[in-house]
């Protein structure tokens, strides 16, 4: 005869409540018994099984054990927290609605921060994938650092470093979609056509293992299979995109699940680089110097990145042979080729911007600072509280210990009262901050878009648990400190080192007033910012991206061709008499990223500046002063072939005496004269410092002397022009009419200066805006806990207000008695302020070259506002303390 | 009071209980259940019913004579009290009474 498993028998042995074991191990024995006949393994697993399932409560152990076990004290515990929490209620209320928005502001800040965390976190390869950059440094300040590289780099990495497994490419080009008039600009992807295979984007229709079977197929995302073919089967079908005067039609091949948001590579549309030889050329595939796509390369599961980077430059110099920069072959160090992880290129402001946008990771570590402050000043808020309060609930202390209570058990019962608060607190907290992220991104223009997983809940649980600790710990160990015997004769009880608990005050003081004056000085310089004159106008100045011809190859063309589109508009939008001031230039203001030139001048020295080529009209619309010269006049057909107009900054740059009539240093320049210098305006944000600027009419006679050019912002010509009717929505509407009739098959755009200018501080402004919540919010915590502190100081000097009333003490002397303290505290906290806002403001205004004196009125706004708000806060307790009538207070004995 | 409520699966055992006279033990009952209803019943979960049955009154127990069987261990066999029966009367008239409030069958109904 067979036994069933020794080892579910034991278990169940030992779970099983000794009175009920017999008979149900019999009946499970004999079950088994049965089944035996059938097989022994099933009869095992059944006889597991079985076991498993009696674990029910109604047939565990209820003995001693159980009941002196966690579980059961647990229960018992939180049973009197919720009892001594309910008999409390103003205090708990306090403390829970502190705790409540120390943890809303915490999770929002925190939703945020955890947010831009993630980017790029969901690749499943995510650890072995970078990015390349490349980094040219000739020495002497001639140093091309970039994030996009030659195409040949696919080639140069899965050829040469046995590690990689695989490099893929991805470019993006603003082409027309579609066809006929209902044509749009869209941002298109190409990518290698095993970008799938590297990162986790999902393939839903279509062929999934290769999406990209021939060059002539694209890719679409859901958002725009949607967009161009609603509710059709959009695979099969014809997408027609412009690509220079080509239209070309290609073919939907696959759809692909909306990229998430927290990627940093985002396309909508998207070919394969089969294309790049026809779009860029074949020469693109040989140069070493012409950078135009992000390269991404994935390890092999064991390779290390430092065995890439070891020999980077071995096999750089021996592709590269005689190919050099300027004269002779490049030395060693100069090329340089790096990689930088997947997952860092969101926060990481040391490699320079690819096509993805990043964030600042300065910001997110401040802003999750600050919400773990908010958090602190909440725990401390508990922590005083509780503490003060402690005094009263000796007697029962003191019978706990009477009755055989060890230190343990206490610290555990009163860390359950904490705990149940921010249990309770967290649940709230999670509630509103989820309901509040609609009104959160629309109040500080972030973009939230968390989803709620189940999974959270664990982590909101140990959340709870770890805050209730942390703010319960103190007063949990003061409590269970007091000594019996001075409880019961009735002696008065330390409650706890009376400095610890004046600190925390002064440190809960010291975070609020710190916010405070932050928050004051980020949004002085910021109204700094955006009051300061920039050197020209830009109230109700409308611009317009001008189209170039497409079959435009050189910079000279581009321009030209699109100042001529240009002119034709102009024509129309002069005869509205609201319409004043139209100019054209290749760049506007409140975009960043001017064309970037540079040469070697007569003097071998390495020069960079920035150039602009507008047509006559630009200097004047934008009422930018000239200092010295003149201005380029219309009609003057010299000074469309050759003047030049440079700004202050460049005239010191280049080192001229006399700039007027005079040319720039260097010989490569074709026939070019300074016919004019301008007052310094601020043509980039005020992050940097005006950089030497080259206004031009014609750029041949500059460009011909550059060896080197980067160009961010598009050179396209834009068109401005200043409305001055009351509308400035009709101005948009005038705009939309004349160039849907002059240019049918482009699609129009607008951007108002004001607005693009002020959003070269969007991040400043949104970060000052979360910075003015979380004060806001712990002013309110800190006033709660002041409210709820004040009042246990009251009551417990209420018999020595009493006496001093009987002896002829006045309201107002007592207030002072009361208000002493606190006023100590705060102003202790003001001064140590001081300090630590001056450091940390400091370093955040280094961001600025242009930036407003901190100076002390803001100092003393914030620490004035703090004491007015603690004044009034403790009043309300004091006051009434003090026109007790002292009768009262002296017959409760 | 919720203890007199007798839910559908504790009025099943409780009836099989009460048909076994003194022989129902668990597993009788399960195997008691599977050919009466054609419901396979797990033997915990019969045991967890009764448990609930003894404590609201409405079994008792007790312990059989040891055999050589079940590795020696005994049965506890469950018998039917005085308020089960009562309960199970109850229970019976309400249906009977509901069930006489039936129209009776016409074809029209059957329809």
């Amino acid at each position: 005869m067979t036994h069933p498993p020794r080892l579910a028998d034991r278990l169940l042995e030992w779970f099983c409540d000794p009175y009920l074991l017999e008979d149900l191990q019999g009946d499970l024995h004999e079950i088994y018994d049965a089944k035996s006949r059938e097989g022994k393994k099933q009869a095992s697993l059944l006889y597991w099984w079985l076991v498993i399932r009696s674990f029910r409560w109604s047939a565990l152990k209820k003995n001693k054990k159980l009941k002196k076990s966690g579980l059961m004290i647990t229960k018992n515990n939180f049973k009197i927290a919720l009892r001594v929490l309910w008999r409390d209620k103003f205090n708990s209320a306090v403390n829970l609605i502190g705790l409540t928005i120390g943890i809303t502001c915490f999770l929002l800040l925190g939703f945020y921060v955890k947010q831009e965390m993630s980017y790029d976190q969901f690749h499943s390869k995510k650890d072995r994938i970078y990015r390349s950059w490349l980094k040219e440094d000739y020495g002497e300040g001639q140093i091309f650092f970039n994030s996009q590289t030659p195409l040949r780099f696919e080639a140069l990495f899965e050829e040469n470093f046995p590690e990689v497994e695989k490099a893929v490419q991805y470019i993006e080009q603003t082409y027309l979609v579609g066809k006929g008039e209902n044509r749009i600009n869209e941002r298109v992807a190409i990518i290698s056509a095993d970008f799938f295979d590297v990162f986790d984007f999902t393939m839903l229709e279509g062929n999934i293992d290769n999406p990209l079977p021939t060059r002539n197929d694209v890719v679409l995302s859901q958002t725009y299979a949607k967009k161009y073919f609603g509710e059709n089967d959009p695979i099969g079908k014809v997408l027609t995109l412009q690509q220079g005067q080509d239209s070309r039609e290609f073919n939907v091949a696959g759809i692909y699940q909306d990229i998430p948001k927290t990627s940093s590579i985002q396309f909508d549309i998207a070919f394969s680089t089969e294309n790049s030889r026809d779009l860029f050329g074949e020469r693109a595939f040989r140069a070493w110097f012409n950078v135009v796509a992000e390269t991404y390369v994935l390890l092999k599961e064991n390779a290390h990145v430092d065995a890439v980077n070891g020999k980077m430059q071995d096999v750089v110099l021996e592709l590269m042979g005689d190919v050099g920069y300027g004269d002779g072959p490049m030395q060693r160090d100069q090329y340089n080729i790096g990689l930088q992880a997947l997952t860092d290129i969101h926060l990481d402001p040391d490699i320079p911007l690819g096509y993805a946008p990043v964030a600042n990771p300065q910001y997110v570590y401040i802003l999750g600072g600050i919400a773990l402050l908010v958090l602190i000043i909440a725990c401390i808020n508990y922590t005083t509280l509780s503490t003060g309060q402690s005094l009263n609930r000796s007697k029962e202390v003191g019978m706990r210990k009477v009755l055989g209570a060890r230190k343990a058990g206490l610290i555990y019962q009163y860390l359950s009262e904490s705990i149940l608060l921010c249990m309770v607190a967290m649940l709230i907290g999670a509630i509103i901050s989820y309901l509040l992220i609609p009104v959160f991104n629309a109040l500080t223009g972030t973009e939230i878009f968390l989803q709620f997983e189940w999974w959270h809940l664990i982590i909101y649980f140990l959340m709870a648990v770890l805050i209730g600790t942390i703010a319960g710990s103190y007063p949990a160990l003061i409590l269970s400190g007091f000594k019996t015997i001075n409880i019961l004769r009735g002696g008065n009880q330390s409650t706890g080192n009376l400095t610890t608990r004046k600190g925390m005050v002064v440190l809960q003081f010291l975070i609020t007033v710190f916010l405070i004056t932050t928050t004051l000085i980020m949004r002085k310089q910021l109204q700094y910012l955006q009051d300061k004159d920039l050197g020209f106008n830009y109230k109700a100045v409308v611009s317009t991206n001008l189209q170039a011809d497409p079959s435009a190859q050189r910079l000279s063309e581009i321009i030209s061709t699109g100042m001529e589109n240009g002119e034709l508009l102009k024509a129309r939008l002069e005869k509205y008499p609201e319409i004043s001031n139209v100019a054209m230039g290749t760049h506007v203001f409140g975009t960043s990223g001017w064309a970037n030139l540079a040469y070697t001048d007569d003097n071998g020295i390495f020069r960079w500046f920035r150039m602009l080529a507008v047509d006559a009209n630009y200097i004047e619309a934008f009422g930018i002063n000239i200092i010295e010269g003149r201005a380029f006049e219309a009609e003057n057909g010299l000074d469309q072939r050759q003047s030049i107009i440079l700004n202050e900054t460049a005239v010191k740059h280049f080192n001229l005496e006399n700039p007027i009539g005079g040319k720039l240093p260097g010989s490569e320049f074709g026939d070019h004269q300074i016919i004019g210098v301008t007052e310094d305006f601020h043509f980039t944000s005020l992050h940097s410092e005006v950089e030497p600027l080259v206004i031009v009419q014609n750029i041949i006679p500059i460009a011909t002397g550059v060896s080197d050019a980067d160009f961010v912002d598009t050179i396209t010509p834009k068109l401005v022009f200043t409305y001055s009717g009351s509308n400035l929505l009709e101005a948009t509407e005038i705009l939309k009419k004349e160039w849907e009739s002059l240019f049918p098959n482009e699609s129009w755009n607008f951007n108002f200066l004001d607005e693009q200018i002020k959003s070269q501080y969007e991040s400043e402004i949104r970060m000052n805006k979360l910075i003015a919540i979380a004060t806001f919010l712990s002013i309110l915590i800190a006033a709660l806990g002041l409210l709820g502190l004040s009042l246990l100081v009251v009551n417990s000097k209420i018999k020595e207000i009493g006496i001093r009333k009987v002896m002829g003490a006045s309201p107002i002397s007592i207030f002072r008695l009361l208000a002493k303290d606190f006023s100590i505290q705060i102003l202790i906290a003001i001064t140590l302020s001081v300090p630590i806002t001056l450091w940390m403001m400091n370093s955040w205004l280094e961001n600025f070259a242009y930036r407003t004196e901190i100076g002390v009125g803001l100092f003393v706004v914030s620490g004035l506002a703090s004491i007015i708000v603690a004044t009034m806060v403790i009043s309300y307790h004091t006051i009434r303390a003090a026109r007790v009538n002292p009768v009262e207070s002296l017959r409760t004995e | 009071m919720k203890g007199e409520h007798l839910g559908e699966l504790e009025e099943l055992v409780l009836l099989t209980v009460g048909s076994l006279v003194s022989e129902a033990y668990a597993v009788i009952i399960v195997e008691e259940i599977k050919n009466n209803t054609n419901r396979k019943m797990d033997v915990t979960a019969i045991h967890s019913v009764l448990r609930r049955l003894e404590k609201k009154g409405f079994v008792s127990s007790e312990m059989g004579g040891a055999s050589q069987e079940r590795g020696g261990r005994r049965k506890r066999f469950f018998t039917l009290t005085k308020a089960g029966r009562r309960v199970l009367d109850q229970s019976m008239e309400l249906r009977y009474s509901l069930y006489q409030k039936l129209p009776k069958l016409t074809f029209a109904t059957l329809r």
